[in-house]
C-alpha cells in the first residue's frame, strides 16, 4: 500500500517535470534574434537625455522609473507582511511585551556569561564581522553615490549597506550596540526614504517635467537627479533589507 | 547553447525541489533557484547583441542591451522580498503546527478541524 503510494507520487513528480520541461524548453533554448532598436537608441541618446553615464541607472531612474516606484512598494509590503507574521509568532511563543528596540536589549551574539558553557562556539564570527562592518558600510555608500558613473547604483549599494548593518548587528557582543541595528530606527529610516522618494519624484511636476520628470533636465547637470534618487533608493533598500534580517534573527538572546 | 541547456537544468532543479520535497524550507529555496535561473537567462539574452558593459565612456563598442539588466535589478530585490515573506510564513506554520513537513502540517490541521 505504502510502496504503491510512493511509486504513484514519483510518477506524478516525473510527469510534472517532463511537462514543465516541455513548456520551458522553447523559452530557454530559443534562438530568435534579440532586437537591437532599444539598445541603439539608448547608446545614441541615453546619456544626453538622462545625464547618467551608466545606462542601466538611466533606465531604472529615468525611462522606467515607475518600475522602481512599484518595486519600492513591493519592498514595503514585504517588510510589513514579514513583520506582522513574525510579530504574531512572537506573541504566540512568549506572551508579554518583549521590546527589542529598547537600549538594553541583548546583542545577537552569545552573551558573555554563557561563553564558558558554550566552549565550542568561538567568538571568531563576531570579532571579524564587527571589524568588517564599517568598511562594508563605506563600500556600500561608494557604490550608491557613484551609481551614475560606474557599475552600481541604489539597489546594489543598498544591499551592501544592509549587509554592513547585519555585520554590525552580529559583531557586537555588548549591550551598547549601534543605533543602526535597532529595528525602530531602521523602520523610521525606511518610512522617511519612501516619503523622500515620492517627494523627489513629484519635484519635476512644478518645473513642467511631469511625475518622475528630471527637474534638472534643462540645467547643466541633469545627473544630480540620478544621484539624489540613487541615494534615496539605497537608503530605502538598505534599511528594509537590514530590518527584515534583524527581525528574522530575533533581536534577543539565542544560543 | 550549452549555457542555455544548463539554465534549463537549473530551472528544472528548482521546480523539482518545489514538487518533490516535503520540507517547506527546501521548497522556498527551490523557488529561489528558479528565480536565479530566470535572472541569468535575461542577462544572457541581453548580452547576445554586444559584449561591452553599458557604461558610455568614450571608445566603447557595441554594448549589451541595458534594458534586461535594469529589469533584473528590480527582479532580484523582489526575489529577496518573496523569500523573506515565505520564510516568515514558514516560521509561522512551524510555530502553530510544530513541523516543517507539509504532510504533517496538513494532518495536524485536519485533526484540529
Amino acid at each position: 500500500m505504502n510502496d504503491g503510494k510512493t511509486a504513484w507520487r514519483n510518477i506524478r513528480i516525473f510527469a510534472s517535470l517532463v511537462l514543465i520541461g516541455a513548456v520551458m524548453a522553447p523559452i530557454f533554448l530559443s534562438d530568435a534574434s534579440w532586437p537591437v532598436t532599444a539598445r541603439d537608441y539608448l547608446m545614441a541618446q541615453g546619456q544626453a537625455e538622462s545625464g547618467a553615464v551608466n545606462l542601466v541607472s538611466a533606465i531604472y531612474l529615468g525611462y522606467r522609473a515607475f518600475d522602481t516606484l512599484g518595486e519600492t512598494i513591493v519592498l514595503l509590503i514585504a517588510v510589513t507582511g514579514t513583520l506582522s507574521l513574525l510579530a504574531r509568532v512572537e506573541s504566540l511563543v512568549s506572551p508579554g511585551p518583549e521590546d527589542t528596540s529598547s537600549p538594553n536589549a541583548k546583542g545577537f551574539s552569545l552573551s558573555l556569561e554563557k561563553r564558558v558553557s558554550h566552549a565550542l562556539r568561538t567568538n571568531l564570527l563576531e570579532e571579524v564581522t564587527g571589524k568588517v562592518g564599517p568598511i562594508v558600510l563605506l563600500f556600500g555608500f561608494y557604490v550608491m553615490l557613484y551609481g551614475h558613473l560606474s557599475p552600481g547604483g541604489g539597489f546594489q549599494g543598498g544591499v551592501i549597506i544592509a549587509s554592513g548593518i547585519v555585520f554590525l548587528a552580529l559583531g557586537n557582543p555588548y549591550e551598547d550596540k549601534s543605533v543602526l541595528v535597532r529595528p525602530a530606527i531602521l523602520g523610521g529610516m525606511e518610512n522617511i526614504a519612501f516619503l523622500l522618494f515620492i517627494l523627489s519624484a513629484m519635484s519635476g511636476v512644478f518645473l513642467g517635467e511631469g511625475f518622475f520628470g528630471n527637474p534638472l533636465a534643462v540645467s547643466g547637470t541633469p545627473e544630480g537627479f540620478i544621484i539624489l534618487m540613487n541615494c534615496i533608493i539605497g537608503m530605502k533598500v538598505g534599511s528594509s533589507l537590514a530590518f527584515m534580517c534583524i527581525v528574522m534573527m530575533g533581536g534577543a538572546n539565542h544560543d | 547553447m550549452i549555457e542555455r541547456i544548463l539554465l534549463l537544468v537549473l530551472f528544472m532543479i528548482g521546480f523539482w525541489a518545489i514538487m518533490a520535497h516535503r520540507n517547506i524550507i527546501k521548497k522556498i529555496f527551490g523557488l529561489n533557484i528558479i528565480n536565479a535561473s530566470v535572472v541569468i537567462l535575461f542577462i544572457l539574452e541581453g548580452s547576445r547583441i554586444g559584449n561591452e558593459v553599458p557604461i558610455m565612456y568614450g571608445g566603447i563598442g557595441l554594448t549589451a542591451d541595458p534594458i534586461p539588466q535594469a529589469l533584473m535589478l528590480t527582479a532580484i530585490v523582489i526575489g529577496v522580498c518573496v523569500t523573506a515573506l515565505s520564510l516568515a510564513l514558514a516560521v509561522h506554520l512551524y510555530r502553530t503546527s510544530g513541523s516543517f513537513d507539509i504532510d504533517v502540517i496538513k494532518r495536524r490541521i485536519q485533526d484540529e478541524a
